[in-house]
């Protein structure tokens, strides 16, 4: 094997393509080192801006129903509109084709530049002409292509593929690109601000339209009843390259295609507050092509009629239609939500959680659909933490798609006698017994919790010695970087039959049934404990349900059998206790999750999916809700004051957690007892469950955390020392290990007051 | 029709435009609706421009722009270059909305969409009664009579902008500055 190159010599380009895991480590060498510090920035700018935008939205929930409604018709009835839409095309004196595949749809366009004598051709932004490659096909046969969108200038100019779905060269700082201009232009032109790299890229472009004898848009949605386009920009060169040219080309994919330009209605808001955060972009073109408008004629040349042609591509996409699973893609307006709001992404950008055109959470479909599986090997990067779930505009379940990947990737992988062996043993479904070795050691975390817990002295003295270590970071690919959480030395189980029963009589009944995860269970049972002690205060009943595993581990490892075995068991487990009437109580975040949304694709019948979604709760949320509606006084209850804690709090909630809504709460319940509590505002700790502790994501998941460290050192400089304080047990482990600090579950906290 | 017509010019939020249109980086003024009221608004702005390109309007009355187009730096029919190299522009907009500060200008028409386009001052001229609640408001038939179904449009927020080159740059391909001026 070669010698790694260096992070800065290695090239997008060379790592684009990541179907060698190889070049998965390459490019999160090189997005970690050269790119990290301005993809941070500009990601987290338009996640702050969405939250703000989303938010002035009266109906955003609504609107974002009729939006995916009209993607589910439209995709179903995806070859009639298709039809109609030529037919609209014609109908405006345009042409259409249906490019079947990338190739043809670059030959259409080529042929019809070159029978005009097209020599010089200016491009709006069309991220569908990077998965086509069409300025390559194009510049082969002599046709100058000007990218005339900044950061498409910018990639064109550095020879790089887009970063990022609608900012593809954020990944480039100021800085960057002054270094990049000046070396490729060789201009003693100030180049020193963003005015003036502006404004020198302008002048550049502004010859090229006004010279262009052809222009090539994408489009953001097409309606099929009138062959009208919708563009949406802010630099005003996707109008120069609709307007000013006589022959305008619109490339786009097959799944573009709406009903009627009515539906623009349920998208014109919804896209631009999901991608920028803007109420609107600086221009919005709605636009039926050819236009009756005159086209610009540059002095020199003769007049030439408008021409129009519209070229929609299907590469892939019509079998992603027929897929079950990949079909969900094809909503995808393309407004980078998903992105922005994924702490992965916000850390390395396109380049590493990226294939060669499509990025981030929804990228890994898109590559697969419109290259082979392994192109999607990125998607690893997609830790399952849901925070993109409520934001996309489309309602589109993303890590339900990366897991399905995931799925077929083990699938791929081959089987092994040793996989099978080690399967059988762990409990990993026949079906999932193909999955890689890390994967099912990960997804059996209940089986190697249970051993670790039977034998702790056994266990924790292994997981210290340096040659269990080796072995475990050769065999399952367990960072050695990573200190292990002890085995406890009683399960939770064993400490609930311990603890002596309240004194006082509950006075809320039917109570609550507690579920003894996994990780509560034989990770952090005082974590389990403390809410037993802190709801059994405010007078429930608690019970606490047997340890069995929830699908949550093997389902973050795409071993979906084994999800689908244990989210059954699970919930038939959990059926008597939702009959007695007892809310289902779940101290781990991400299995609470399981329970809430999750569970709905490993489950057939829909009533026990609603019955168990309605009825679990976050430990703190369910006091929350008991103390409102019983009008108890946490203060009087839970005493700040008494805490051995003190009273100031930093609190991070957990990912899942905030997705199902059951954050807020524990900050109103430690506010209320009398607590200063000051919050993360990150979206992930950068740990999410097994993720941190892989090999080849430690440095992604410590610089992830790097953002949540910083918080806490800012929040303290500001005020004093507080102590840490975290709802997830990965949350837990990524702050103790960022941080060198006990950190306490919530609960923990509100006991140390009783 | 006259129910209609009060409708909506009760449901005009034209103070909520304002604001939006100012949130947006454009700078908008009100005027009475008068040949000279508006032959003046928009001097005022464009006032040291050499060359003032002009795309007539199609909604708004030709009488109402008399008194500007006299002006001697006017030009409705430029010249190729003059159309790439005039400081100003001037169009009607055929709609506004409230709640974005937008004005959405026909593209599909003679040269109103070069007018507004290749000047770094767009000046767009909006009549108050046009001005709709939402963007989605323009892909309704009961509004404005379905224009907005029927056109080749752009809806323009604000001037121009990028942040592609690092920091927020206003003023890009299309104008640095959009100038609203709405007939009360």
């Amino acid at each position: 094997m070669a010698a790694p190159a260096n992070p800065v010599d290695i090239t997008p380009r060379q790592v684009a393509n990541k179907s060698d895991k190889q070049a998965l480590r390459d490019a999160l060498r090189m997005t970690l080192d050269v790119q990290s510090a301005a993809i941070r920035r500009n990601t987290q700018t338009f996640n702050r801006n969405r939250y703000t935008a989303i938010a002035r939205i009266a109906d955003y929930d609504a609107m974002k129903d009729r939006a995916r409604r009209i993607k589910e018709n439209a995709i179903a009835n995806l070859p009639a509109l298709l039809q109609q839409l030529e037919a609209s095309v014609h109908a405006n004196g345009g042409h259409f084709f249906l490019a079947k595949t990338a190739a043809d749809a670059n030959n259409y366009i080529r042929d019809v530049l070159v029978q005009h004598e097209v020599k010089l051709v200016v491009k709006g932004k069309s991220i569908t002409t990077e998965e086509t490659r069409l300025n390559h096909s194009l510049e082969v046969v002599g046709i100058k292509v000007a990218e005339s969108d900044l950061a498409e200038f910018i990639l064109q100019v550095a020879d790089e593929q887009p970063s990022h779905i609608i900012a593809p060269a954020l990944h480039y700082s100021r800085e960057r690109i002054t270094a990049l201009f000046k070396r490729k232009f060789q201009t003693d032109l100030p180049l020193d601000t963003g005015e003036e790299l502006t404004r020198s890229a302008r002048e550049i472009l502004r010859q090229q339209f006004i010279a262009a004898d052809a222009g090539i848009s994408g489009a953001n949605l097409i309606a099929a009843d009138s062959g009208s386009l919708m563009l949406v920009e802010s630099e005003g060169n996707i109008r120069m390259t609709t307007t000013l040219p006589p022959l305008h080309i619109a490339i786009a994919g097959i799944e573009k295609v709406v009903p009627s330009r009515k539906d623009f209605q349920s998208f014109i808001e919804l896209l631009p507050a999901s991608a920028t955060g803007q109420p609107l972009t600086s221009y919005v073109s709605i636009l039926q092509p050819p236009l009756t408008a005159l086209p610009f004629v540059a002095p020199g040349k003769t007049a030439k009629p408008r021409e129009f042609h519209l070229v929609l591509v299907d590469n892939g996409r019509s079998t992603m239609r027929e897929d079950p699973i990949l079909h969900e893609a094809l909503y995808c307006i393309r407004c980078s939500a998903c992105l922005n709001v994924c702490a992965n992404f916000e850390t390395v950008g396109g380049h590493a959680f990226g294939g060669e055109t499509y990025s981030g959470g929804i990228g890994g479909s898109w590559e697969a659909g419109t290259g082979t599986l392994m192109n999607a090997r990125f998607s690893e990067l997609c830790t399952g933490c849901s925070r993109c779930v409520p934001q996309c505009p489309v309602r589109i379940d993303i890590p339900w798609l990366n897991q399905n990947l995931r799925q077929r990737m083990n699938e791929a992988d081959g089987n092994s006698a040793v996989k099978s062996l080690f399967g059988s043993l762990t409990g990993s479904a026949p079906e999932d017994r193909v999955a890689p070795l890390q994967k099912q050691f990960f997804a059996n975390y209940h089986t190697v919790g249970k051993l670790g817990t039977d034998f702790p002295s056994l266990a924790n003295g292994s997981t210290h010695m340096p040659m269990a270590r080796q072995v475990m970071e050769n065999v399952f690919g367990v960072d050695q970087r990573r200190e292990l959480p002890p085995f406890p030395a009683k399960t939770w189980e064993q400490l609930f039959r311990d603890e002596r029963p309240p004194t006082k009589a509950a006075t809320i009944s039917p109570g609550v049934a507690m579920l003894a995860d996994t990780f509560t269970n034989y990770g952090t049972p005082e974590r389990g404990m403390a809410a037993v002690r802190v709801l059994r205060a405010i007078g429930v009943d608690v019970v606490l349900t047997p340890s069995i595993p929830d699908g949550r581990a093997a389902m973050s490892q795409g071993m979906i059998a084994t999800a689908r075995e244990q989210a059954r068991a699970m919930a038939a487990m959990l059926q008597p206790f939702l009959r007695s009437g007892r809310k289902i109580i779940v101290v781990e975040p991400s299995v609470l999750a399981m329970l809430r949304f999750d569970n709905k694709h490993l489950l057939d019948d829909p009533a026990p999916i609603a019955a168990l979604a309605s009825g679990s709760f976050e430990p703190l949320q369910a006091l929350w809700d008991i103390a409102q509606e019983t009008s108890v006084d946490l203060a009087k209850l839970f005493p700040a004051a008494k805490s051995r804690f003190g009273t100031r709090l930093f609190y991070h909630s957990h990912c899942q957690q905030r997705t199902c809504n059951a954050a807020s709460q524990t900050i109103d319940v430690l506010r209320a007892a009398g607590f200063d509590v000051a919050t993360s505002s990150v979206e992930c700790c950068g740990m999410a469950g097994s993720f941190g502790y892989k090999t080849d994501y430690y440095e992604l998941s410590m610089a992830v955390g790097a953002d949540l460290f910083a918080q806490v050192q800012q929040a303290e400089q500001e005020g004093g020392p507080r102590v840490l304080v975290a709802s997830g047990i990965s949350c837990h482990e990524q702050l103790v290990a960022g941080m060198g600090r006990i950190v306490m579950h919530p609960a923990e906290v509100l006991a140390s007051t009783l | 029709m006259a129910a209609n017509e009060t409708l909506t010019t009760v449901s005009v939020d034209l103070d909520g435009f304002v604001a939006a249109a100012t949130a947006a980086v454009a700078t908008v003024e009100v005027i009475e609706r008068s040949s000279s009221a508006l032959r003046d608004a928009i001097l005022r702005v464009a006032g040291g421009a050499n060359r003032i390109l002009f795309a007539p309007p199609q909604d708004l009355p030709a009488e109402l722009f008399a008194e500007f187009a006299r002006d001697p730096r006017v030009r409705n029919d430029p010249t190729p270059d003059e159309m790439v190299n005039s400081p100003a522009g001037v169009t009607e907009a055929f709609a506004g909305v409230a709640g974005t500060g937008s004005v959405c200008v026909d593209v599909g028409y003679q040269k109103t969409g070069m007018a507004s386009l290749l000047a770094p001052l767009h000046i767009a001229v909006v009549a108050a009664e046009t001005i709709v609640p939402q963007p989605r408001d323009l892909f309704r038939e009961d509004v404005l009579g379905g224009k907005g179904l029927a056109r080749s449009f752009v809806f323009l927020t604000g001037p121009s902008a990028t942040a592609d080159m690092g920091p927020l740059v206003r003023g890009v391909h299309g104008p640095h500055r959009l100038h609203i001026v709405v007939l009360r």
